[in-house]
């Protein structure tokens, strides 16, 4: 599942790696250490000590002479331990002693020797010409002519402690290859451990790439790192996919908001052209095309607007802009209007509102709203129709309200009339585009505010909340 | 009228062309940056017509060099890029007016002519009169046959602009972005309510009417 080149390569191996490095490399300094020491100073620790009873021996020999010391030397070497110790008459005779088979250099010139040799096992028969009561000894002694003329051998058994130090070297390279190995072992492990998650999130990508938007990456319940990632990724994957549905339920709507009135185009230009048609019917149905054509222009004007705004126009566009007369000059451009269409508009707008922003988008959005509010009016017995226009600061905020007395948006419907080409049952028959209230609130959106719909009991109230 | 028109789309200049020569103009045509520039630095013209995007010059560039020369030429940018933004470097560029691709050629004649004018000693005129109807920018008084009629502020605005246009045809988007300073196209019918209640003012109880719709097109202020 995982190649070698692809498992050296992750983060987790490598890191392993490193540290068997520097952890082979702090083992080869401690046994260095642990060898100097073995080595060096405990061979100097004894032959420090031979040479103290080298001098001992010595003032015996002087104080109290040649019967003193061999009885000190017999005392000494009757005692177990790695004690060597030889004592010879002039001519190389052993007097007393615990080793017998002595290189005969060693005896015939004074100095330090280390030689093999055969010494009997502790607590046996000292039957000293059978091997089998003999052990093998390594030998470090220092040979010295005393006063009286005798040979004195005195050493130590150093086979021991070249054992020690071999069995301290031996459990090391022991344990070093044990860790290595370990090291080795879990770094691998770990490395599979998080490529097998990295590859369900790699492979989870890989499908979503290849078109399965709802796709997710698994998210485990070990609440890790890994899980933090996969949760995030799930929530972009999220965003992406709603952004994705917008865009489809867009397409959706230009092929059909666009192309019935491109076919009725298509179907009216072709009329004038057929055979049979007088003058006056051709200059209708060219007119009619003029005027389809007008529209889907505007349709497209109003698209590329709200892509506009919803993209965030430079900050060039938002400059500081006194919004009680822009408020103030559209509710007077559409005063007559509604007069004309029964229907009156009120302001209550204060002054000296001034904000950062656009003013060409914000009055573009005010005229959305009173448009609207004409649109949608019905003329009742007893009731005149009302569109109140009102700008409020509020704190940091400032607030341009239209609020009409007419049908009103359904609570259920009023998020989905935002979208872009969405349009209620009731408004099918009526002109427009489905992106009126889409602009509103992507102009909201560039100015960092919010379009928000309530009941104005009866009717809509249209809140543009922006920040002052 | 002589205009050059700077055009990279041969359709749509010869269509231009034949319908400007059919309103009574002249046209010159170029169909690059580089032509465009040459021609207009050589010759004389009432107006410019540069499109935004052309070949070996951009048309913004041309209006910046002319006007470097101080070649004081009207010049009404044709653009497929309608946003405030670009309007707004249009304009800064040197531009005197803006136009958004597609647009009705009424409205291209309309600001056409509208533009030559601005050449003649009319624009610092101080007072307007068309037959009998007279208004004054200083004192903002409006007076018919000696008769003051009383106007809004921006119903006196809508007249100032007409009667500076006086016998031109002005469109429904000039008016509002010459008189309400909007640059989008507005889906109902807002302009004719207050062209109808401005007509109302000046024309009512007169017999020859002088506010006159034109078909398809917008406005007139004529004898």
């Amino acid at each position: 599942m995982f190649g070698l080149a692809q498992l050296w390569r992750t983060t987790t191996v490598r890191l392993t790696a490193i540290f068997m490095m520097i952890f082979v490399i702090f083992a080869v300094v401690l046994l260095g250490l642990i060898s100097w020491q073995t080595s060096i100073q405990l061979p100097r620790q004894q032959t420090d000590a031979i040479d103290r009873e080298v001098v001992e021996f010595k003032r015996i020999d002087d104080d109290s002479g040649f019967r003193a010391t061999i009885l000190a030397v017999q005392r000494l070497a009757g005692q177990p331990g790695p004690g060597i110790y030889y004592l010879a008459d002039p001519s190389g005779q052993l007097i007393v002693g615990n080793v017998t088979d002595l290189p005969p250099e060693v005896v015939a010139e004074p100095g330090t020797y280390s030689f093999n040799y055969s010494k009997p096992r502790p607590f046996e028969d000292p039957q000293l010409d059978d091997p089998q009561n003999q052990r093998q000894g390594y030998a470090m002694v220092r040979s010295e002519k005393l006063a009286s003329g005798l040979i004195l051998v005195v050493g130590r058994d150093v086979v021991e402690r070249r054992g020690f130090t071999a069995i301290v070297f031996q459990w090391f390279a022991v344990g070093v290859g044990g860790i290595l190995l370990f090291s080795l072992v879990a770094g691998v492990v770990t490395a599979v451990r998080v490529l097998r998650r990295i590859d369900t999130i790699s492979s989870t990508s890989k499908m979503i790439m290849s078109g399965n938007l709802s796709e997710r990456v698994p998210v485990t319940k070990r609440n890790d790192e890994f899980d933090a990632l996969a949760t995030n990724l799930n929530l972009m994957l999220d965003r992406i996919e709603d952004l994705m549905q917008g865009m489809k339920e867009v397409t959706d709507n230009v092929a059909h908001d666009l192309k019935t009135p491109l076919t009725r185009l298509r179907n009216k230009a072709e009329s004038a052209l057929r055979e049979g048609q007088d003058e006056v019917t051709r200059k209708e149905a060219l007119e009619t095309t003029i005027e389809e054509s007008d529209k889907l222009i505007k349709t497209f004007n109003a698209l590329l607007m709200i892509a506009r705004a919803d993209a965030g126009t430079p900050s060039g566009a938002l400059s500081d802009l006194d919004l009680s007369a822009v408020v103030a000059d559209v509710a007077e451009l559409y005063g007559p209007l509604a007069e004309d269409e029964g229907m009156a508009i009120e302001t209550d707008i204060a002054e000296g509102v001034r904000i950062n922003g656009n003013r060409e988008l914000l009055g573009q959005a005010l005229v959305n709203l009173i448009e609207n509010a004409l649109k949608y009016y019905v003329p009742e017995e007893g009731k005149t129709g009302r569109i109140r226009v009102s700008l409020r600061r509020a704190g940091d905020r400032v607030r341009i309200e239209v609020a009409d007395n007419g049908p009103g948006i359904p609570a259920e419907d009023r998020s989905r009339v935002l979208e872009r080409f969405v349009r209620l049952e009731m408004s099918r028959t009526e002109p427009g585009s489905g992106l009126g209230l889409s602009l509103v609130a992507a102009v909201a959106r560039l100015h960092g505010g919010e379009l928000r719909l309530d009941d104005s009991a009866p009717g809509l109230r249209a809140v543009v909340d922006l920040p002052g | 009228m002589k205009i050059l028109l700077i055009e990279d789309d041969r359709e749509a200049a010869s269509y231009l062309i034949q319908a400007l020569d059919e309103a009574g103009h002249v046209t010159h045509h170029a169909s690059d940056g580089e032509t465009g520039y040459a021609m207009a630095s050589s010759m004389d013209y009432d107006v410019l017509v540069v499109d935004r995007m052309l070949p070996r010059r951009d048309g913004l560039s041309i209006i910046e060099s002319l006007r470097a020369e101080d070649n004081k030429t009207p010049v009404l940018i044709l653009s497929a890029l309608g946003e405030v933004d670009d309007r707004v470097t249009g304009l800064r560029a040197g531009g005197d007016d803006y136009l958004v691709k597609p647009y009705a050629f009424t409205e291209l004649l309309a600001r056409i002519e509208v533009l030559a004018r601005r050449s003649s000693p009319a624009e610092a005129a101080t007072a307007f009169e068309v037959g009998g109807l007279a208004l004054d920018r200083l004192s903002r008084k409006v007076e018919r046959d000696g008769e003051q009629i009383l106007l809004q502020p921006r119903e006196f605005r809508l007249l100032e602009y007409l009667m500076k246009n006086a016998g031109k045809v002005v469109t429904r988007t000039m008016l509002l972005e010459n008189v309400w300073d909007y640059h989008f196209d507005p889906q109902t019918n807002v302009i004719d309510v207050h062209m109808s209640r401005l007509r109302a003012k000046i024309d009512k109880g007169h017999a020859n009417p002088l506010l006159h719709t034109i078909r398809g097109a917008g406005y007139m202020i004529r004898d």
